[in-house]
């Protein structure tokens, strides 16, 4: 009599029931995928996240104060390939899964971001404020070699990187 | 003129209508709260019914195109009507003795199928074949357990009338009175076979699991309730609220009346109900899945019907010299 | 007018729900059906039933991508629904398409032909997420009534 010692139980122990929406959630699991998010300073601007998404949610473009980020929630699938392949974890995913909202809002869902253009230190042409690929770079840069790098063009970077080990 | 006062009275306010509605909306409200903690949920609040009716009020009524709108309307208006109507013949112990009408257990039963044909005719009305398929299975399920109450209220009937030493009674009012005077029937070995069979049958006349055959959502999208929106729902809900108060009203008063005045024969009656909705409805549907119509078909003829024709023969062979 | 507003209050604790699946991959399903059944996820808490009969709902769940093939029988039994009604696009396909954007058998966003109210994405949206928008579909129907 299976059923009668699961009545016993249910009725001894009480409803497993959570408290949402009367109370507040239990925290979520640490490495749900949900929200992304995405850091503008670390960005190399490999586009590979673009190239990977399966639904085409993330978008860059350029535009004259530099390139801008969006990336639409409403089409994201929260696959996590995103966050998978990039080098620096820029975008990365939280646990926010409370995203349901009206119908006006529709568009308001999106993550947008920044990557502000720079005027070349060396040369004077048009550059990017990405943060640059140097893991595999030995010896490894100093922060100030990093600033440098930084505030230089793509042609003028890679010069940089060239000349930097015979210049001493 | 005080006579169809209190007619009247009986019929809308006490123990019918109002109260009757009342009663039975709790009795739900109390089964599906009592259904959830059984399942480990927290379950919705015991008003919750009262809130399904208000909320049928303000939505729009709709009939389609193919469906015949006198009867597609007249039917839950008539399962309503005859239910209200029904209450006034089931007794409540110590409390509401009905005007005394010959034979009014055997009009209570004809009544008690007018909500089973309404909802037949809801189906088949409606102009929808999922109508239809809820108006041959509700037809199947009435024919499977009309037999066994028949059999139950001439048993029953029966065992009291010959035992006073007369003709069977057909009179609820005289049936709870011998069971004041001699004990109930429920504790009487001789109609625990018929007791059985009761307790079979109000499950499928209620549209309880197993036996919700002909409403069932997921293989008949509800089968003859499928075009039904608005009042005209909120009125089938109203049938089913009263008639579950008038079977299980007949149930109590066919074997388990109290022997009590006022109000606490009320209280006691009121108890008794909710019993039964806990243990026999609640439980079961808890505990089970629902059946197949040919699989409850082929059960209503074997068990309960053969329980029934069991309590009728040992009740006619008492009276007739053999066991006191 | 008070006594109107109170029973609206009564009528607005007993929405019932009600699944379109307009093409689904059924994975929106099987989360609908978990906040439905698990004693976990109860929204029966809430009033809610999932109804058998498009003419007793009041909140209509869609589910996925409106496919070519779905898309008149959605419209039918849209129509069906009696006003007032609350619709509500569970999942990320009914909104944008989803994964399935650029495929030549999908007619989503759904809002070109049925009026979208509450938007859960998700793919699929987690139980505490879908009861959140039902929640929120609650109080716009609360308007409407």
């Amino acid at each position: 009599m299976n059923f009668l010692e699961l009545f016993g139980r249910n009725l001894r122990r009480g409803p497993y029931t959570e408290p949402f929406p009367f109370a507040p959630a239990a925290p979520a699991p640490k490495r749900l995928r949900g929200r992304i998010v995405f850091d503008a300073r670390i960005c190399e601007g490999c586009l590979l996240c673009e190239k990977l998404c399966p639904s085409g949610a993330i978008r860059f473009a350029r535009a004259p104060e530099g390139m801008t980020f969006d990336c639409w929630h409403p089409t994201c699938v929260f696959c996590g390939t995103c966050e998978f392949y990039c080098p620096t974890k820029a975008i990365h995913q939280t646990n926010d899964w409370s995203l349901a909202h009206l119908e006006a809002e529709k568009f308001a869902l999106a993550e947008h971001g920044l990557i502000p253009s720079i005027v070349c230190a060396e040369c004077g042409g048009k550059g990017l404020d990405t943060a640059p690929n140097v893991s595999k770079i030995r010896p490894p840069l100093s922060a100030e070699e990093l600033a440098q790098l930084r505030a230089r063009c793509p042609k003028c970077r890679n010069k940089f990187l060239r000349t930097r080990g015979k210049a001493s | 003129m005080t006579n169809a006062l209190s007619i009247l009275i009986a019929a809308l306010l006490f123990p019918g209508g109002a109260f009757a509605l009342t009663f039975g909306l709790a009795l739900k409200g109390a089964d599906r709260r009592l259904a959830a903690r059984l399942q480990g949920r927290v379950g919705p609040p015991l008003a919750q019914p009262f809130f399904d009716l208000v909320k049928l009020g303000f939505k729009r009524m709709m009939a389609p195109t193919e469906a015949f709108e006198p009867m597609f309307f007249g039917a839950p208006l008539v399962g309503a009507a005859a239910m209200l109507i029904a209450i006034m013949l089931v007794p409540i112990a110590g409390v509401y003795a009905p005007a005394p009408v010959t034979g009014d257990l055997i009009v209570l039963i004809y009544l008690l199928a007018i909500p089973g044909i309404a909802l037949m005719i809801a189906g088949s009305a409606s102009g929808s074949p999922y109508g239809a398929l809820g108006f041959s299975r509700e037809m199947a399920m009435m024919i499977a357990y009309e037999g066994p109450i028949v059999l139950i209220a001439i048993a029953v009937a029966l065992r009291v009338g010959l035992a006073e030493g007369s003709a069977p009674t057909f009179s609820l009012a005289g049936i709870v009175r011998y069971q004041h005077a001699h004990g109930m029937l429920l504790f009487d070995p001789l109609m625990w076979p018929a007791v059985v069979a009761f307790a079979f049958f109000y499950p499928a006349n209620l549209g309880i699991v197993p036996f919700d055959i002909p409403e069932a959502e997921t293989e008949v999208l509800e089968g003859p309730l499928l075009e039904y929106s608005g009042p005209a729902l909120a009125l089938f809900k109203i049938m089913s609220a009263l008639k579950a108060v008038v079977v299980l009203g007949l149930g109590v008063a066919l074997f388990m009346p109290l022997p009590l005045a006022g109000l606490a024969a009320l209280a006691g009656w009121i108890v008794e109900m909710l019993a039964l909705v806990l243990v026999g409805v609640t439980a079961v549907r808890v505990a089970t899945g629902r059946m197949r119509i040919d699989q409850a078909f082929v059960f209503f003829l074997k068990w309960p019907l053969m329980l029934a024709l069991l309590s009728l023969v040992v009740a006619a062979w008492s009276t007739m010299g053999g066991i006191p | 007018m008070t006594v109107l507003a109170r029973l609206k209050d009564m009528a607005a604790r007993s929405p019932w729900l009600y699944r379109i699946n307009a093409g689904s991959c059924n994975g929106c399903d099987v989360e609908l059906a978990t906040t439905a059944l698990i004693p976990r996820y109860d929204v029966e808490r809430l009033g809610c039933q999932y109804c058998g009969s498009p003419r007793h709902a009041d909140i209509v769940l869609i589910t996925g991508p409106l496919t070519k093939h779905v898309l008149e029988a959605a419209k039918r039994v849209y129509a069906e629904i009696p006003d007032p009604k609350v619709t509500v696009a569970v999942g990320v396909c009914p909104i944008s398409g989803g994964i399935f954007r650029e495929s030549y058998a999908v007619c989503a966003p759904i809002d070109q032909y049925f009026p979208v109210d509450v938007n859960v994405p998700g793919c699929p949206p987690r139980p505490q997420a879908i009861i959140e928008g039902v929640a929120k579909a609650i109080a716009v129907w609360r308007e409407r009534l």
